[in-house]
């Protein structure tokens, strides 16, 4: 048995891990962070399953990403470097026409005005909205959240100033964010507009990650969410970061050594070491001790608090909140490596709209059956579909002329009615998946080299994220904010000093953001300085 | 033409007769206009068929507040209730049956026959929902603060209530802003495991709303419909008529007057620049002038037909649109010769407070699925009371009455209209029954099928929305009836 000791270690090498060792490097810190898998990343990862093709495997865009990070750990020198998703393209149910949006506002105006002049004339109020929206909730992206509960003169001056925020807002926008924080997608789109295939494109980001329809309460928040990606400062910019998310990782772990830190693969961690109710180290699954006085999870809260460290030591009221964290997984991923470039039934030939998203969201119903055939516990027979070709936004992910595709779906719910997730259903749930492609891409079925499909199960096998939720649990009003992940818990800190949490199951959650991360590690580094 | 009342108030339903009563209390002439020939609005009772009353809307009055049963002295105006001994009996469609019952031992002992978990768990949740709803009682008594103002009077009302929420612990009050957006279903999951528990607690969630179980915010509908206490129920002693009976006795007395058969056409507004409303105009062309006009009606009838689009600024025109009324509540009202066989009754003992249809959560939100997609449920949820198991006068001898609220009826069919399909819906209503008590399609004597159209032509609730609104997360308290307009001013 080995012994070394380090200040902080940081358990798990995705995106929030990376960020928060950087962060405890950068303030002087010996830092070590572990990774269980062969690399970094945890759901950030590139990979070749099939020779000379790279996917994305399990998240394939970055808007969420922090800017703060970036010029904080001056990620560029890194080797930051975003690509922008300029378009999204969204077929009609039978694949006849499509909507198309992209960077070119007046002819997208036009686009949708095919489909209804009304919607075109409340494009940019609607628009306008959104960005005022993500600028008022942009503030809250930053900040610890205070304890309402508690008359501690940090949080009583925390709520103060964010009241003064919000109050700040204006009544119309104040009262937009309420309705917002407890809508549904559908609702608050229909506010605005009347036509389908828009309507149906813009809830769909309400629904990503979550087991909810758009037709659910609560999905507009989760829309918001999605709205408040930042690149260079232009919200909703989705972007594409060269490499696949697999090279943001790396860029990640790059700053993090350049400030000292050290990223250890293989190195899965058995169980957080205690002494005295103090976190003293990690023991390895290889048995190996490692000592540290600090050590940040940034696993999801259920890995956190049942599985690294003894329940029992844990407070009652935090283990029974944890156990009833919503983790339930609900979306999969189908990554296929094409012999050629696909072509699309309703705009055929190769073009920049390939370079873009083409999402299959014909219409609000659609997507709604798909989540009904979830909630009864089957995967959808006609799934949501997110899918870019990457390849066409960076070369290097494919061999010269071949073409990779990332396909995301929903709905695919951890747990089936009808028995386990075999091999068998998995292929089928492709089958399905394939199905809808061939639907608007009538040629692909000849084009497939190589298909990977993964169900919740494999993300949480693969990953490590329990039930393979994307976020580390849902984006809902009880599971957000100074609730997240339990009434009590939400800054990061647990009951066993020195031991922390800085993953997405903490304010202000999932998508690759890295938010936990740095907020995790400054509120570890402010502890350890008192 | 000189001023003879001081306010004039639109609808004599029950809101209508509370406000006339408190304003008459307090020394104003106050005049109540009604267009229909009887009072109570949707609160009221009406002679379906010859010798039958059934309720028109509201089945009891378990959700009337306290303090204003108290304040108007409704008791001494003829005001009483029923205590039946059974507050809830769900019956189900494989022979077995759940009753909760007024008695806590009993419910337990009962619930300890599906689950023993659950029986442990009963007392506890019980405590858990009675204390949140005491908290929303006194949320609801005041009038919703302007969140974009919140400061000096506004404050001051809310004072109690932040003091209350104080005195009830930090984890109480933790727990609180947990659980009201949640989503009924999760709620109920993280307290009980059996489905039959869960299904019969989980309908209170969603009537009035176009909503399933998995809705975020359902619980919330849940909380409030078990204000008055888990799953209370209040029947008024001679039928709901009699309950508008004492809230018009008691507005009389108090010297208020009330007219029946006075529709109102328009509210009289006067001035350009800074309209007021001056009075009131009726059908029948007669003008009444008043300093103050209270509305009863809801808000797209208050403020679109009442008030008229051309006094109103373009933002409130759109907000006032946007509410989502989305009625999908039917009533099916029978008149049967006899009491149905209900299975797993013993006797009449159970039968007394509501009974509900509906076997598991799923049951429920697959009943939702139809009204997603603008169709009415082919095995929709039924919560039924019969009100001649308390007062046996509201029916011939030896016949019944059986009230049956069904979801879901969405007021927007996608195909066909409500006249074509309310038969159709009122079978597959009865197909349920006879699920859960063979042999009652036989005993039907009478049966009108209510539709959320009929709730609008008849009551003029617009889209049928018994709640003037859907009871979601987004339209409650300050975003109630529209953003910034919470507070009753127009």
């Amino acid at each position: 048995m080995t012994n070394q000791h380090y200040d902080a270690i940081v358990i798990g090498a995705g995106h929030n891990g990376l960020v928060a060792g950087a962060y405890l490097a950068r303030s002087g810190k010996k830092t070590l962070i572990l990774e269980k898998r062969h690399l970094v990343g945890g759901a950030s990862v590139t990979e070749e399953i099939y020779p000379g093709f790279k996917f994305t495997v399990f998240s394939y865009v970055v808007s969420l990403f922090r800017p703060e990070i970036v010029r904080e750990l001056n990620l560029p020198a890194h080797g930051l470097t975003i690509l922008p998703l300029e378009s999204t393209l969204t077929p009609t149910l039978d694949g006849d026409d499509y909507l198309y949006r992209d960077g070119d506002h007046y002819q997208t105006l036009r686009n949708i005005a095919r489909f209804s002049p009304r919607d075109a004339d409340a494009y940019d109020d609607y628009a306008r909205s959104m960005y005022f929206m993500a600028k008022a909730v942009k503030y809250i992206l930053g900040v610890i959240p205070p304890d309402p509960t508690t008359l501690h003169p940090k949080d009583m001056m925390g709520l103060l100033e964010m009241a003064r925020h919000f109050l700040g807002l204006g009544q119309e926008q104040l009262y937009m964010l309420a309705k917002l924080m407890t809508m549904s997608a559908a609702d608050f789109v229909e506010q605005w507009f009347e036509s389908e295939p828009l309507k149906a494109t813009l809830s769909a980001s309400g629904i990503i990650g979550t087991f909810l329809g758009p037709r659910s309460p609560g999905t507009a928040y989760v829309l918001l969410h999605h709205y408040m990606g930042e690149i260079d400062g232009a919200y909703r910019a989705w972007g594409f970061h060269k490499g696949g998310t697999g090279g943001l990782a790396e860029v990640l772990a790059q700053a993090a050594r350049a400030q000292g830190a050290e990223v250890r693969c293989n190195a899965g961690v058995a169980r957080v070491l205690t002494s005295g109710g103090r976190a003293a180290g990690v023991v390895l699954e290889n048995g190996d001790e490692i000592r540290a006085p600090l050590v940040l999870s940034s696993l999801d809260p259920k890995q956190t608090f049942l599985r690294l460290v003894d329940p029992q030591q844990l407070p009652d009221d935090l283990v029974v909140a944890v156990r009833r964290f919503q983790t339930f997984g609900s979306s999969g991923k189908v990554n296929l490596a094409l012999d050629r470039l696909p072509e699309l039934g309703c705009r055929p030939g190769v073009g920049r709209h390939l370079a873009g998203a083409v999402s299959i969201s014909p219409n609000l119903d659609y997507i709604e059956r798909a989540y009904d055939d979830a909630k009864y516990g089957h995967f959808s027979r006609r799934p949501y579909v997110d899918i870019i070709i990457p390849s066409m936004i960076d070369p290097d992910m494919a061999p010269p002329g071949k073409h990779v595709m990332s396909c995301f779906v929903q709905y695919a719910p951890y747990e089936l009615a009808d028995g386990d997730w075999t091999d068998a259903r998995r292929d089928a749930f492709g089958d399905a998946v394939v199905d809808v492609l061939a639907t608007y891409f009538p040629n692909i079925r000849d084009l497939i080299l190589h298909r990977q499909v993964l169900t919740p199960v494999d993300v949480e096998r693969i990953t490590g994220i329990t039930q393979g939720n994307i976020f580390h649990g849902e984006l809902n009003l009880s599971q957000l904010f100074f609730l997240r992940p339990a009434p009590g818990y939400a800054k990061y800190r647990t009951p066993i000093k020195g031991y922390y949490q800085c993953g997405s199951g903490t304010h202000p959650g999932g998508g690759i953001m890295g938010a936990p991360g740095r907020l995790g590690a400054l509120e570890a580094l402010r502890d350890s300085r008192s | 033409m000189t001023v003879l009342y001081d306010t004039i108030i639109i609808g004599a339903g029950h809101n209508g007769l509370v406000a006339a009563a408190t304003l008459a209390a307090g020394g104003q002439r106050v005049l109540v206009l009604e267009q229909r020939p009887a009072l109570g609005g949707v609160a009221g009772a009406e002679e379906a068929w010859p010798g039958y009353y059934v309720p028109t809307g509201a089945t009891d009055a378990a959700l009337l507040q306290e303090e204003i049963i108290r304040k108007l002295d409704l008791g001494r105006h003829g005001l009483a209730f029923a205590q039946p001994p059974a507050l809830l009996f769900a019956p189900q469609p494989d022979g077995r049956s759940l009753t909760i019952w007024r008695d806590e031992a009993r419910t337990t002992a009962e619930i300890a026959r599906l689950s023993r978990h659950d029986a442990e768990r009963w007392p506890a949740f019980r405590a858990q929902v009675e204390r949140v709803a005491r908290l929303l009682s006194g949320m609801l008594l005041l009038a919703p603060p302007d969140l974009s103002a919140l400061r000096g009077g506004d404050l001051k009302g809310w004072a109690p209530l932040a003091l209350r929420l104080k005195r009830l612990g930090d984890a109480d009050m933790m727990e609180l802003m947990r659980i009201l957006p949640m989503a009924v279903r999760d709620y109920l999951d993280e307290w009980f495991e059996s489905d039959v528990l869960k299904g019969a607690l989980g309908g209170s969630a969603v009537v009035g709303a176009t909503l399933g179980p998995r809705g975020a915010g359902t619980n919330l509908g849940f909380l409030y419909q078990n204000l008055g206490g888990l799953l209370q129920v209040r029947p008024v002693a001679g039928g709901m008529g009699a309950l508008a009976a004492a809230l018009a006795a008691a507005a009389r007395a108090r010297g208020a007057e009330i007219r029946t058969g006075a529709a109102v056409e328009r509210i009289l507004i006067e001035g350009d620049l800074e309209p007021v409303a001056a009075g009131v105009v009726l059908h029948s062309g007669e003008t009444i002038r008043a300093g103050v006009v209270l509305s009863n009606a809801d808000p797209r009838r208050t403020l679109f037909d009442l008030v008229g689009p051309q006094h109103l600024e373009p933002e409130t025109m759109r907000a006032v649109r946007n509410i989502i009324y989305r009625g999908s509540t039917a009533r099916v009202d029978l008149a049967l010769n006899g009491l149905p066989d209900f299975a797993g009754a013993t006797g009449t003992e159970q039968l007394g407070g509501r009974i509900r249809v509906s076997p598991s959560l799923d049951y429920i939100e697959r009943a939702y699925d139809a009204a997603k997609y603008g169709r009415a449920s082919e095995r929709p949820y039924l919560e039924i009371v019969i009100p001649t198991l308390n007062d046996p006068s509201l029916a011939p001898a030896g016949h019944h009455i059986l009230t049956i609220t069904a979801l879901y009826a969405p007021y927007a069919l996608r195909d066909g209209d409500w006249a074509g399909q309310a038969p159709a819906f009122g079978d597959a209503v009865l197909d349920v029954l006879e699920g859960v008590a063979p042999g009652t399609r036989a005993t039907v004597v009478h049966c009108r099928v209510v539709t959320p159209l009929d709730l609008e032509q008849r009551y003029g609730l617009t889209e049928g929305s018994i709640y003037h609104g859907q009871m979601g997360l987004d339209q409650m308290l300050v975003m109630r009836p529209i953003p910034g307009w919470s507070r009753y001013e127009t």
